[in-house]
This record gives structure tokens, sequence and C-alpha cells, in this order.
């Protein structure tokens, strides 16, 4: 007890020394790492620990697996300071190595933690030897060729080790190393290298169960110049192809017109007679599928039937037949009376009854011409007969009287569906007329039929008064429905304007009537003229050959129109011409009427 | 003609030759084989023997690693299995290169067949234990199936080895037939320290195989080369 006692306090004041003077037992070593580099010796590192100020000693101790005898290290020489060399005698393959090393210094000793060992998984082999990077020249272009040998130790021959290479490669610049496997062979090929350029190269082996070797000293080695042979056919290839490229180009520049032709065909045109692209374009289609339609074509009344008297109706808003104008007509038929065929308002007096409303300051007359033009070019001969036949329930005088129509001119370019032709109005010997009125380019300008009849007529009636209006009027506003129905007999009846009524009612007779006014009797087949030409102004220039003048005449008055009715007196002396001219020349002759109309049916070949 | 002719003798060839077409190693060559089957010849079945037995080895390590995995899993840490599996056999294995070089190729045969027969059985164990886990890696369960199996096929060839080294009889098929104590697990913790130590053990020996084989191959092949040393 007090010797314990005594023990414990020596030590501790021996500790205390010790430590005052700087030296205590070692610090504990520790095992760093064994190595085998060919599996048959391995050597065994140790960390020293702190040596405590005094000289310490390390020894190492193994034991062996499964067993309890202790050895020492055999050589701590061989490998250097602080190690443990096995050589081939004590190196024990599949058996574990406990391996532990002392400290020894003169305050003590310290002792390791232990380690396990099995010299087989220890393996590290040495570096490959000899490396040598060559380079080889070949028809695809020049690589490297790196080869090497085992590293000397290690016994590969017999299969006891066998190991596995790896190298690496780079520029000096690089940051990164291009690595390859080896596999079990001494050499590699190495493609794919930038001409002109240096490479470093390292080999390190492993085995097949172990650890890496380090790598090996660097290798240099440099690449010639020379072009790939796949970027030449490239730039090859690439300047071929942009020569062909301009060359097409040269000639698709040349021949410009005919690839932009084969490209992009012109959209022909229609060619439609009667159709009017503007009219299409504008969107309005109706007026352009009315214009096309033809009423009445072939025609089918008799030639005979061409001696129609027209009615011409002037008609306001109400659209009504302006057989109800009674006032108007009351002045048709005084300036009927006294007009003549040159008057323009021959119409009234002729035995072509013209219907027409008068009323003042014709204001509505520019909205009709508009209605007109809208629905084309409703023909003349068509409108009128069927407008007039519209209208009828106002004026039941006219019904059962044929309408006298101015067919020829108008009748061809017919939209309108009434076909008045079946009155036998019309004829469709119109053959040339449908021609002109071609040539006037329809659609495009309804207004030219308008603007003929009324210039035509305005001279027979008070200008104001646009007969084509009137006959317009009629066409246009749905009045034809009850057209057919009305429909007249097939010979053509003349019905001449009586008087027109206070209500603007339109007093019809029928020419054949005896007490119509003698003027117009003999009219019938003689009063019809023939369109010479169309002029630029959209007029018809009728023909009459007897008397050119009067036709001069007319235009001019047409042409001077006024906006209100007022009569004008066309030229007498053409009428009793006119007169002369219709006896037996119906197809060349030029029929003018009594009153100035002209005719041209008669002209017309026969159907 | 000429057509169906050609195309009748490539049918023959084709039909009569499946050998051929399959490339088997089976060298006959002109012997007399009247009864006897051909055989295949030493350098390619040695080749066929250390093949087998690198490859057993590799996924025998493979196993530990996996089974090193499995028990950080678990929570346990056995470092070194302590068990009596990787005890020196019956008969005394060479140790050392040194050793392996002095003894004959008898003996090499010998050892590889001892511990190539130590193993089937175990291993069989072993997978049968690993099964019964509750989170056993499917990889580990596999391996050791083929383990087993491939450990079998290698015994054969070993033993056909010998047949054709040492000749009939060649190798003394004493072989003390001390059956290892079947280890009964009384816990789980026991039952995968078993485990664990005889894939360990399996590790250090299949390293063994494949050594001893190849160093017989290369006697019996390049016999100047590998009597160096």
């Amino acid at each position: 007890m007090r010797n314990s006692g005594a023990v414990l306090i020596l030590t501790f004041i021996a500790k205390l020394i010790s430590q005052a003077a700087g030296v205590s037992p070692p610090g504990k070593p520790r095992l760093t790492s064994c190595r085998s580099p060919e599996k048959e010796t391995f050597t065994c590192w140790w960390e020293p620990g702190d040596d405590g100020g005094l000289p310490t000693t390390y020894a190492l101790y193994y034991r062996l697996e499964n067993s309890e005898t202790v050895y020492e290290c055999p050589d701590y020489r061989t490998a250097g300071e602080n190690s443990c060399f096995f050589n081939k005698n004590d190196t024990s393959l599949w058996v574990n190595y406990n391996i532990t090393v002392v400290a020894t210094n003169a305050l003590g000793k310290n002792i390791s933690d232990p380690v396990e060992v099995d010299v087989v998984y220890i393996v590290q082999p040495n570096t490959p030897e000899n490396v040598t990077a060559v380079v080889v020249h070949d028809d695809q272009g020049p690589f490297v060729r790196v080869s090497w040998e085992k590293p000397r130790t290690a016994d590969t021959r017999s299969g006891w080790i066998t190991l596995l290479y790896q190298l690496r490669v780079k520029q000096e610049k690089d940051k990164e190393w291009e690595e390859y496997d080896a596999g079990m062979q001494k050499y590699y090929n190495v493609f794919s290298l930038h001409p002109d350029k240096e490479y470093m190269v390292q080999v390190r082996c492993k085995p097949d169960h172990g650890f890496w070797s380090k790598w090996t000293q660097t290798t240099y080695v440099k690449m010639p110049n020379y072009i790939p042979r796949e970027r030449s056919l490239w730039i090859m290839i690439t300047i071929f192809s942009v020569f062909i490229v301009l060359i097409l180009t040269w000639t698709l520049n040349v021949k410009r017109k005919s690839v932009k032709l084969c490209l992009l065909p012109p959209v022909p045109g229609p060619k439609i007679k009667g159709f009017d692209k503007q009219l299409l374009k504008s969107g309005k289609s109706e007026e352009v599928f009315n214009s096309l339609v033809i009423k009445g074509f072939p025609p089918t009344t008799d030639y005979v039937d061409l001696m129609v008297e027209y009615l011409e109706v002037y008609d306001n808003e109400e659209q009504e037949l302006v057989l109800d104008g009674k006032d108007l007509s009351e002045d048709c038929m005084k300036s009927k009376s006294l007009s003549d065929s040159d008057s323009g308002r021959g119409s009234c007096d002729s035995r072509t009854l013209l219907l027409e409303k008068c009323m003042e300051g014709r204001e509505g007359s520019g909205s009709d011409r508009h209605q007109y033009s809208q629905h084309g070019e409703t023909s003349w001969a068509s409108s009128e007969s069927s407008e007039s036949q519209g209208p009828e329930p106002g004026s039941p005088e006219s019904t059962d009287g044929r309408v006298k129509t101015w067919p020829v001119v108008f009748s061809s370019p017919q939209p309108q569906p009434h076909h008045h032709y079946q009155n036998g109005a019309v004829k469709p010997a119109y053959h040339s007329v449908p021609e002109i009125l071609s040539h006037l380019s329809p659609l495009a300008t309804p207004s030219n039929y308008h603007q003929l009849p009324p210039q035509q007529e305005g001279r027979f009636s008070k200008p104001a008064c646009r007969h084509s209006q009137s006959y317009n009027q009629f066409n246009l506003d749905g009045v034809n429905p009850p057209v057919p129905g009305v429909s007249q007999s097939h010979s053509l009846e003349y019905v001449e304007v009586q008087t027109v009524d206070p209500q603007n009612m339109l007093l019809l007779r029928p020419l054949s009537d005896p007490n119509r006014e003698p003027e117009g009797s003999d009219y019938a087949g003689e009063d019809y003229s023939r369109v010479k030409e169309v002029t630029s102004n959209n007029i018809l220039l009728l023909q009459r050959e007897m008397s050119h003048q009067c036709m001069n005449d007319y235009n001019q008055d047409l042409d001077s129109q006024a906006d209100q009715c007022t009569t004008q007196q066309p030229p007498h002396p053409c009428k009793p011409a006119i007169h002369q001219l219709n006896s037996g020349m119906p197809q060349e002759v030029m029929r003018v009427m009594g009153n100035g109309y002209v005719d041209s049916t008669v002209l017309m070949p026969t159907y | 003609m000429k057509k169906t002719t050609v195309l009748q003798v490539c049918v023959a060839f084709v039909l009569c030759s499946p050998q051929a077409v399959t490339g088997s190693p089976v060298d006959c060559p002109d012997q007399d084989t009247a009864g006897t089957s051909c055989t295949i010849s030493l350098e390619k079945l040695l080749e066929r023997a250390v093949q087998h037995a690198e490859l057993i080895y590799r996924v025998s390590e493979e196993s530990k690693l996996l089974f090193d995995e499995m028990l950080i899993s678990f929570g346990m840490n056995l470092h070194v299995p302590e068990g009596t599996m990787c005890a020196p056999k019956t008969v005394p294995v060479p140790m050392s290169k040194s050793e392996i070089q002095q003894i004959s190729d008898k003996w090499i045969l010998h050892s590889v067949l001892i511990l190539a027969q130590f193993w089937i059985d175990p291993l069989v164990d072993v997978q049968t234990s690993l099964e019964n886990y509750e989170n056993a890696p499917s990889a580990l369960v596999n391996r050791s199936k083929w383990m087993s199996s491939k450990l079998m096929s290698l015994e054969q060839g070993i033993l056909v080895l010998s047949r054709q080294i040492l000749g009939e009889g060649g190798l003394a098929l004493e072989v003390p037939e001390e059956t290892p104590e079947r280890f009964v697990s009384s816990s789980s913790f026991e039952t995968v320290r078993r485990d664990y130590s005889a894939i360990y053990c399996f590790r250090k020996d299949a390293h063994k195989m494949q050594t001893f084989l190849k160093l017989l191959k290369c006697r019996q092949i390049d016999k100047e080369n590998c009597t160096f040393f």
C-alpha cells in the first residue's frame, strides 16, 4: 500500500520532471503501407510518432494467420528508413499477416495498431520500362506507335503475375490527359493526333488485382506536318460544289424569264365573252354573271317579230311602269307631235311607245342611272319588253299590245332573266350587236347602254327623261316577274303612247289601232337603224346611209343633253330621208324610224 | 443447272459439317478414332481451366465487396473473420512462389483439386443462407449461385486435366474425406459471420487456384521459360 503509493508518486514526479525536461515515451507509430512489387516479396513502411526527445527504436513484429508465433522483421535496411522488407522466403501468399510496430525509448514504448496484410492483394508493380514513341507513316496518315517493356521484377512470363497496361497522351498545353487502355500488350498505336505538334506520353501498369504503378517518365514525340487526307478531300468537294452552284446560278440568271415562266405560269385571264375582270374583282359577282348570260340567244323569234314597237317607260324611284306617267305621256305626245325623227322625242311620236316618266328635274335620273349600271346592260330590248310588261297592271291597255322593243342593240347583253324575247319582240338576229356590244367592254360600262338610249332618246323626249333609264328601271328593279305572265303574243304588235294621264299613266294604243297616228304606220320594219360603231365615248353610232348628217346631229344632240327634259328638235330633214330608206332594204340599210329611232334588227341575219 | 448444283453442294456442306460451322475446338485429326471420341488438346484444356479460375476469382472478389457493403448497411463490422474456413487444409498447400515452383505438376493439380472439392459444399450453403437474408442484394445471391456452379465445372476440368497429364489413375484419389463441420448457426449474427468468412476465404482460395493453374499451364506449354527462377 505504501509502496504502491510511493511508486505512484514517484512516477508522477518523474513524469513531471521529464515533461519539464522535455522527454517522454515515444509516440505511437503508424504503419502507412505495405507493398509487394511482384507478389513474391513485400515491404512495409511506418511512420514514427513523437520520439519524446529520446532516442527511440522501432521494431516490427508480425504474426501469421492462425498462428500465435510472433516474428520480427527480418530486414530493416533494404527498403530504407522506417521500413521492413520481407524476402521471398518470408513471404507467404494467401496468408494474412498481422503486423505491428513498436517504438521504444528509455522511458517507455508504444505499440501501433495492428494491420492485416495479405500479400496477394497489396501488389503494386514497378513502372514499365523503356517507353518509346515512334511516328509511323501510313497511307491513311501518320500515327504514333508507343511501345514499352514490363517492369523488370514482374514475372509475367510464367503467368505468376498478369499485368495490364495503360498509357496517356497530351500536348504540353493541354490540361487533361487522353488515356488509352492497352490491355496486356506492350505496344499501342495512337491515331488522330494533330500534325506538327509535340506530345507527351506516359505508361503505367497494374496487376489484374492490385494497385496501379506509378507513371513512367515522360516521353516526347513530335508529329510531322501533313494535311489529313480527309480534309483535302473535303476541300476539293467544297470547291467543286461551289463551282457547280455558281454555274447553276449563272444559268438561272440567264434564263430568268423562262424559269419564271416555268415556275410561275401566268394566270390566264378569263376569256369568256362578256366577262369583266374588273367587275369580278370588285366582288359583285351577280353582275358579272349576269353579264355573261345572253338572254334569248339564240333568238327564237321570227324576223317579222322584230318589228316591235318598244315601250319606253320612264320610271322613278317607285319603279312603276311609267305607263302611268300621264303627264309624261302628255308631254311626250306633245313632243311627239311636234318632233320629227330627229327630235329625240321621236319615240314618243313613233309607233314605238316610249313609256317615259318625265318627272320634273329628274334628280332621280342620276340614281337611276346607277341602278341601271348595276344591272348591267340590261338589254334594252329585253328590259323593255319585260319591263313594259311588268308594270302592266297600271296600264291595262298596253297589256294586250305588244311592246315595241328596241331589240337589237340591247338585246344581246341581256343579263336579266326576263325573257322578253319570248314576246317575239326580239329576234336574235342581233348577231352583230353583241359583237358591238362586247366591244364596249360590256360589264364595265353598263352605263354605255344607258347612255346610248338616253342620248338617243333623249332627243325624242325630254332629255332629262332618260329613256334608257326608264327602260332600265323596268329591267332592274324586279319588275320583271310579272313579265312572263303577261307574255305577249308572239307576233309583235306595237303600242303607241297615246296620251299620258295626269296620273302619269301612259295610255297606250296598239299600232293596229286605227286611231293611232299615221305617222308611225309604216314604220314597222322601216324605222330601224343599224349600229355603225361605238365611239370611245360609248356612243352608238347608228348607221344612216342616207342621212349621215342626221346621225351626227343626233350625236351632238345627245352629247349636249341636259338633265331636264327639254325637247329637242332633231333636224327634220332626216326624218323623211329615213323614211325613204326604210323601204325595201332591210338587210343593208339602216332603218330609221320616223321619230329617229333606228332599228337595226332588220339588218340582222334571221335565225 | 450450275446454280442448283452449287446450292446442293452448299446445303450438303452445311448439313454434314455442323462442327465445321460451329468451329469446335475438338481436334480430330486423322487418328484412329475407332470407338474413342475426339479429345480436346491439352493446351486448350489448360487454357479453359485458367480462364475458369480467373473468372471464378473475379466473381468471388466482387462477392466479397458486395458482402462488405451489405454488412455496412447492416451496421456490422466484421473486419477480419476468424474462422476455420481459411485454415490450411488437410493437405498442405504451397504458400509461396518458391514452394510452388518446387512442387511438381502432380502436386499442383492435386492442390487445385482439393481446393475445388473443398469449396463446393460451403458455397452451396452460403447461397442458401443468403437467400434467407432480408435485404441481401440480388447481385450477391446470383454470384454465389454462379460460383458454386462454375466451381463444379472446374473440378471436372481438373479431373480431365489430371487424367491427361498424369494418365489414368495419376491422382491419388484418396482424398481424405474430411467433411468440414457443418456449422449450425445459433444466431443471425453468427450466420452472417460464417457467410462472410466463407466468402472471404473462398476469395483467397480462388486466387490460389488461379495461380496454380497458370503456373501449370506455363509449365506444360512453355517449359523452358517457366523453369526460370
